[in-house]
C-alpha cells in the first residue's frame, strides 16, 4: 500500500530507523521502514529521498531498497543535518518524502557490459545500480567496479567490496586509495589515473560514474580519451535542494532541475548544460 | 558639476594610460539622467562615459569588497560620506591602501535617483522628495577625509538644526510607546537584506545572518524574527556605520534605518567617545569596539 | 456591454469582503500593494486608477512566510500532527496584466511538471482574479514586448476604465458565475473602450532565447553584473520570482516547518552543506537571475518568466535595467 504523501508532496511521512551501521569514520548507514512495516514508497536505483529530523531536511540518494522490507541510506557527515543524523540511535523516527529524481536507466543498460567508477561517498548511489545488476545478473554482461577513496578507512561497504562482489559471476572489483598505507597492498593512486591504467575497452560498455565533482570531471575526460562516446557515459550531479519537486528553484543547472530532471544524466545531456556544477 | 566630470575623466584616463589602476569606478548616465549608476572603466575608450552629477549618490566603496580577493588596483570616486567607508575598510584590513587611488569630491549634496525613479514609475505611492537626499541634509562631512586627489570647492556641513533631534524624540517616548514604534516600523521589513548588501561596514565574509550552524536569526518574516534581525544588525553596526545612508536608500519598504544608526552613533560617542566612525585613518589604530578595555563602560547592558 | 459605476466599487468591495478576503490595490503609508480590504482601517486609498502598485499581489497566493505543517519532537520522536491548508476564499481585485501573467507563471511552476504543490493549489483553487485592463503604460512598462496584452489580463473577469464607469467583462466560467452574484451592481450601457497609449519602450523579443543559448560563458555577463550588489531587492519585488527556502522553528518539543521567499541573488541559496557553492561569484548569481527569466524558463515552460512589469527597474539601487540588458544581449556578437 502506498503510504507516501502523494497529495501533499512537501509533507513527509514518518519512518523508523531499524538499524545503523558504521561504514567509515564519517559514513554511516541507516536502515529505515514504516512503523507499521513496509517501505513508505518504492525507490528505483539512483532515486533520492528527502530525509528529515525536526531540525531540517536533506536529500539523500537511496543506497538500496530491499523489496518491501527496508530502504538503506548511506550518509556522510558533511554539515549540520548530517551531523545530527550521525548522533541518532536505532528507533529514531525520521521524516521521509520522495521518491525524487529520474534514477539510473537500468532498462536501457540491459544487455550491456557495465563499468562502475566511484569515489568516496559516490559509491552510495552507484551501489543501488550495482546491486540491481547482481539481482538481475543475467540481464547484464561483464561488470567492472572501480572504486577509490582517500584511505582504506574511508572505503565504504568493505564487506561487499572485498568479499561479496568479487565472487559474483563475471565481475571484477578494482579498489584504490589516494596515498600509500603500511597495511594496504592494493593499488595506490587517484581514480581517474587508475582508470586509464586499466583502460577498459569501450565496446558494448556503459560507464557509470559518481563521486566528488572534481573526480567526475577527470573521469569524464579519461573516458573520452579511452574512446567512450557520450551516450555510453552516465553520471549523477549534486546541487543543494530544498523542495525536491522542481518548485523552489535552487537546484537548477540551466533549465534542468536536478531534483526532478536529474540527478542522473548521460554525458550527451551534460554537454547541453552550462558548466555550473 | 561638469567641471568635476571632466576632471574625473582626465584622472581616469591618466591612471589607466599609465597603468596605475586596473579598474576605475565612477558613474555613468543611464537611459534617463536620474538613472545615473555605478560604472566600471577598464579601457580608456570608456572614460568618456564617466559622469559626476547630482544623482551620483551610490557609495562606491562597497564595490571594493568585490575586489578584495583580487590583485586589481582600483581607482574610485568618493564623496565625503563615502570616504569614511574607505577608512572603515582599511581599519578592518579589507583592503590595502596602496591598491587604491582615491579621487575625493567635495559634495554639494545630491539627489536620490531611486526616489525619482519611484515617482516616475507610475506605481501608486505618495510623492517622494526629489530635492536633496535626506541624508545630505544631515551631512556633517561633505569633504572627503581620505583621498589622493581632491576635486570641487570645499563645502560647509549641510546639516541645520540640532543633531540627533529625531533620536531625542524617540528617547523621550515611554518604553511601551517606544516598543510599539519599533514594532510597527520593523514589522514592515521584508527581510530582503538589501540593507546589509549595500553596507560597506557589513564586510564580514560570512554574515551572522547567513550562518546556519547555529542559525542565530530565523528567516521568518514575523515580528520576532524581524526585531531580532534589526537588533543584531544594530549591535554589529555600533561604531562601524559611517552614515552614508545607503541602507535606508535601498530599503524597498522605506524602513528608517538611519534612525537606528544615528542612535548608535550617538551612543558610541557618548559611551566610548569622543568617537565618530571612519573619521581619520591612522595606520594600526583600532576603533573602540575593535579593542577591549577592562574599564569599558557597561551600564547600557 | 455591462458596466459598473465607479461609485459602486466601494460597496462592491464591502459586499465581497463579507464572504471572501478581497485584495485591492491600495496605498498604505509610504507603500502601496494589494492589501486585504477588511484589514484597512479608516479611509481606504484605492489605487485602481494608478498604473499599478508597488508590491505585486504575489504575496496573496505565495505568502512571503507560509507555515506548512506542525512538528512534535521528543526522545526519538518526530511526528507531524497537522498540515496547514489555507482554504479561505480570496479575490484579487484589479490586477494588471503583467501581474496576472505572473500568476500564470506560478500556475505552471507550482501545478505542472510532475508535482502539484498542495499549498499553492489549495489557495489558488479558492481564488478569483479580477483584472484591470491597462490603457496607459508607465515609464518602465514593457509587457507588450514580453508577449502580454495589457488590456487582456489572464483573469476571470476584466474591468476596463472608461471614465465614470468600468466596463465589466466576464472571461471564464468562474468569472460568469461571479458576475451573476454581483449582477445587481452592474448595468447595461453602450460605450467605447479607450485606446491603448503607446509604450515608451518596445522591442522584439523573438530570437532572444535562441541568442542566449550558448552565451552562458559570454564576457558580457561580467560587464552587466559589475554594478550589482546581489541585494535581492529585484527578486523580492518581482511578481514572478517564485524561489523559496524551507526552514523550521521549534521551541522545546513543538514547532513547525515553514517556507519563505528566497532569492538566487543570495550566496546562501546554493551553498552546499559540505561548503562548496556552484555559484560562488556575484556574477554567477546575477547571470542565473537573468538567464532564468529570459532563457531557462522559456526552455521549460515555453514563455519567459519576465512579464515586463518594470518593478525591478524602479527599485534596483544600482540602476540595473532589464530592458537595457535585453537590448545589449540582442546587439552583442554571440561569439566571445
Ligand atoms: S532593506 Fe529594508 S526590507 Fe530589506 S532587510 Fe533591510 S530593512 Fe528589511
Ligand atoms: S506592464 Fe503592462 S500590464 Fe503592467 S502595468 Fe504596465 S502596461 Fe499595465
Ligand atoms: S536590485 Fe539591482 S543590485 Fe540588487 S540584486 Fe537586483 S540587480 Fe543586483
Ligand atoms: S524581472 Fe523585472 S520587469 Fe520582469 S517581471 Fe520581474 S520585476 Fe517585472
Ligand atoms: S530569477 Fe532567481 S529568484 Fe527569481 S525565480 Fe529565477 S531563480 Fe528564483
Ligand atoms: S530542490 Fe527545489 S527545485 Fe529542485
Amino acid at each position: 500500500m502506498c503510504s507516501c504523501n502523494c497529495e501533499q508532496p512537501l509533507v513527509p511521512s514518518i519512518v523508523e530507523v531499524i538499524d545503523i551501521v558504521d561504514e567509515t569514520p564519517d559514513v554511516r548507514s541507516f536502515y529505515v521502514k514504516c512503523s507499521e512495516g513496509g517501505v513508505p514508497y518504492s525507490v528505483q536505483p539512483g532515486q533520492c529521498s528527502m530525509l528529515s529530523l525536526p531540525a531540517g531536511e536533506g536529500m539523500f540518494s537511496c543506497t538500496w531498497q530491499e523489496g518491501n522490507e527496508y530502504q538503506h541510506y548511506a550518509i556522510k557527515k558533511v554539515g549540520l543535518l548530517t551531523e545530527e543524523l550521525h548522533s541518532i540511535e536505532i528507533g529514531q523516527k525520521l521524516g521521509i518524502r520522495g521518491p525524487y529524481g529520474n534514477g539510473f536507466p537500468v532498462e536501457a543498460c540491459k544487455g550491456k557490459d557495465m563499468l562502475f567508477i566511484a569515489g568516496g561517498i559516490g559509491l552510495a548511489p552507484l551501489r543501488s545500480f550495482i546491486k540491481y545488476c547482481f539481482k538481475h545478473r543475467d540481464d547484464y554482461g561483464k561488470i567492472d567496479i572501480l572504486y577509490g577513496s582517500r584511505s582504506y578507512a574511508d572505503l565504504c561497504f568493505k564487506d561487499e567490496l572485498f568479499n561479496l562482489w568479487p565472487q559474483e559471476k563475471n565481475t571484477q572489483v578494482y579498489v584504490t586509495i589516494d596515498n600509500a598505507e603500511p597495511e594496504w597492498d592494493g593499488h595506490v593512486g587517484f581514480v581517474p589515473s587508475y582508470l586509464e591504467e586499466l583502460n577498459p575497452n569501450p565496446n558494448g560498455k556503459i560507464a557509470v560514474t559518481c563521486g566528488p565533482p572534481i573526480m567526475i570531471k577527470f573521469v569524464l575526460q579519461s573516458l573520452e580519451k579511452m574512446g567512450y562516446i557520450d551516450d555510453q557515459v552516465i553520471t549523477t550531479l549534486e546541487m543543494r535542494m530544498k523542495c525536491g519537486i522542481g518548485k523552489c528553484g535552487r537546484c537548477n543547472v540551466g533549465s534542468q532541475y536536478i531534483c526532478v530532471d536529474g540527478p542522473v544524466f548521460t554525458r550527451t545531456q551534460l554537454r547541453q548544460l552550462p558548466q555550473e556544477w | 558639476m561638469t567641471d568635476i566630470t571632466l576632471k574625473i575623466r582626465e584622472i581616469a584616463t591618466r591612471l589607466l594610460q599609465s597603468d596605475q589602476v586596473d579598474v576605475f569606478v565612477g558613474w555613468e548616465k543611464g537611459p534617463q539622467e536620474y538613472q545615473t549608476r555605478p560604472f566600471f572603466v577598464r579601457r580608456v575608450e570608456d572614460v568618456e562615459k564617466l559622469v559626476f552629477n547630482e544623482y551620483s549618490i551610490h557609495n562606491l566603496t562597497n564595490y571594493l569588497l568585490k575586489y578584495r580577493d583580487s590583485t586589481d588596483r582600483v581607482g574610485l570616486v568618493v564623496k565625503g560620506c563615502d570616504s569614511r567607508g574607505i577608512v572603515r575598510l582599511l581599519q578592518d584590513n579589507q583592503f590595502k591602501r596602496n591598491r587604491l587611488y582615491i579621487v575625493g569630491v567635495c559634495c554639494p549634496g545630491i539627489k536620490d535617483p531611486l526616489k525619482i525613479a519611484k515617482n516616475q514609475s507610475g506605481l501608486a505611492c505618495p510623492p517622494n522628495n526629489e530635492e536633496i537626499a535626506d541624508k545630505c541634509t544631515r551631512c556633517l562631512v561633505p569633504n572627503p577625509i581620505i583621498y589622493d586627489e581632491l576635486l570641487g570647492e570645499s563645502q560647509e556641513p549641510h546639516n541645520s538644526g540640532e543633531r540627533f533631534s529625531e533620536i531625542k524624540t524617540i528617547e523621550n517616548m515611554d518604553p511601551n510607546q517606544r516598543y510599539q514604534f519599533f514594532e510597527d516600523t520593523l514589522t514592515q521589513c521584508i527581510r530582503c537584506y538589501a540593507c546589509r548588501q549595500v553596507c560597506v561596514a557589513c564586510n564580514c565574509r560570512t554574515c551572522i545572518f547567513d550562518e546556519m550552524k547555529p542559525q542565530w536569526v530565523g528567516r521568518e518574516n514575523s515580528t520576532t524574527d524581524n526585531m531580532m534581525y534589526h537588533l543584531v544588525k544594530a549591535m554589529h553596526m555600533a561604531g562601524r556605520c559611517i552614515e552614508c545612508g545607503e541602507c535606508e536608500r535601498v530599503c524597498p519598504v522605506n524602513i528608517p534605518l538611519m534612525l537606528i544608526n544615528s542612535k548608535l552613533v550617538k551612543d558610541m560617542d557618548h559611551f566610548f567617545g569622543s568617537y565618530e566612525a571612519g573619521m581619520e585613518y591612522v595606520e594600526g589604530q583600532k576603533p573602540p569596539l575593535s579593542v577591549y578595555n577592562p574599564d569599558d563602560p557597561d551600564d547600557f547592558i | 456591454m455591462q458596466v459598473i459605476d465607479k461609485n459602486k466599487i466601494v460597496p462592491l468591495l464591502d459586499r465581497l469582503s463579507k464572504q471572501s478576503e478581497v485584495f485591492v490595490p491600495t496605498v498604505k503609508g509610504s507603500e502601496s500593494g494589494f492589501y486585504s480590504w477588511n484589514s484597512l482601517n479608516g479611509a481606504k486609498e484605492i489605487a485602481l486608477e494608478a498604473l499599478n502598485v508597488y508590491h505585486s499581489p504575489k504575496n496573496v497566493l505565495f505568502p512571503q512566510t507560509e507555515r506548512m505543517y506542525s512538528i512534535e519532537q521528543g526522545k526519538q520522536v518526530f511526528s507531524i500532527p497537522d498540515t496547514f491548508q489555507d482554504e479561505k476564499s480570496r479575490i484579487i481585485f484589479g490586477i494588471r496584466a503583467c501581474d496576472a501573467k505572473a500568476i500564470t507563471c506560478f500556475d505552471d511552476v507550482f501545478l505542472t511538471h510532475g508535482y502539484e504543490d498542495s499549498f499553492y493549489a489549495t489557495r489558488r483553487k479558492n481564488t478569483i482574479i479580477i483584472g484591470n485592463a491597462c490603457y496607459q503604460p508607465g515609464a518602465n512598462c514593457f509587457c507588450s514586448s514580453m508577449g502580454i496584452n495589457p488590456v487582456q489580463p489572464d483573469a476571470d473577469v476584466v474591468i476596463h476604465d472608461a471614465g465614470t464607469v468600468y466596463a465589466w467583462e466576464a472571461i471564464t466560467v468562474t468569472g460568469q458565475q461571479f458576475t451573476e452574484q454581483v449582477q445587481d451592481l452592474l448595468e447595461e450601457k453602450d460605450l467605447g473602450l479607450p485606446q491603448l497609449k503607446p509604450f515608451s519602450t518596445e522591442f522584439d523579443y523573438d530570437g532572444v532565447v535562441e541568442k542566449l543559448q550558448g552565451m552562458f560563458d559570454h564576457e558580457i555577463w561580467h560587464e552587466l553584473a559589475e554594478p550589482c550588489m546581489n541585494c535581492g531587492t529585484c527578486t523580492y519585488m518581482c511578481p514572478s520570482c517564485h524561489c523559496f527556502d524551507i526552514q523550521v522553528k521549534i521551541w522545546g518539543d513543538k514547532g513547525y516547518r515553514f517556507r519563505c521567499w528566497d532569492s538566487c541573488m543570495y550566496t546562501e541559496y546554493t551553498a552546499e552543506a559540505g561548503g562548496g557553492n556552484p555559484r560562488p561569484d556575484s556574477q554567477d548569481r546575477f547571470r542565473n537571475r537573468f538567464l532564468h527569466k529570459l532563457e531557462f524558463f522559456t526552455e521549460r515552460y515555453d514563455y519567459p518568466l519576465c512579464t515586463g512589469c518594470g518593478r525591478c527597474i524602479s527599485v534596483c539601487p544600482n540602476g540595473i535595467n532589464i530592458i537595457d540588458i535585453i537590448k545589449r544581449i540582442k546587439e552583442v556578437d554571440k561569439i566571445v
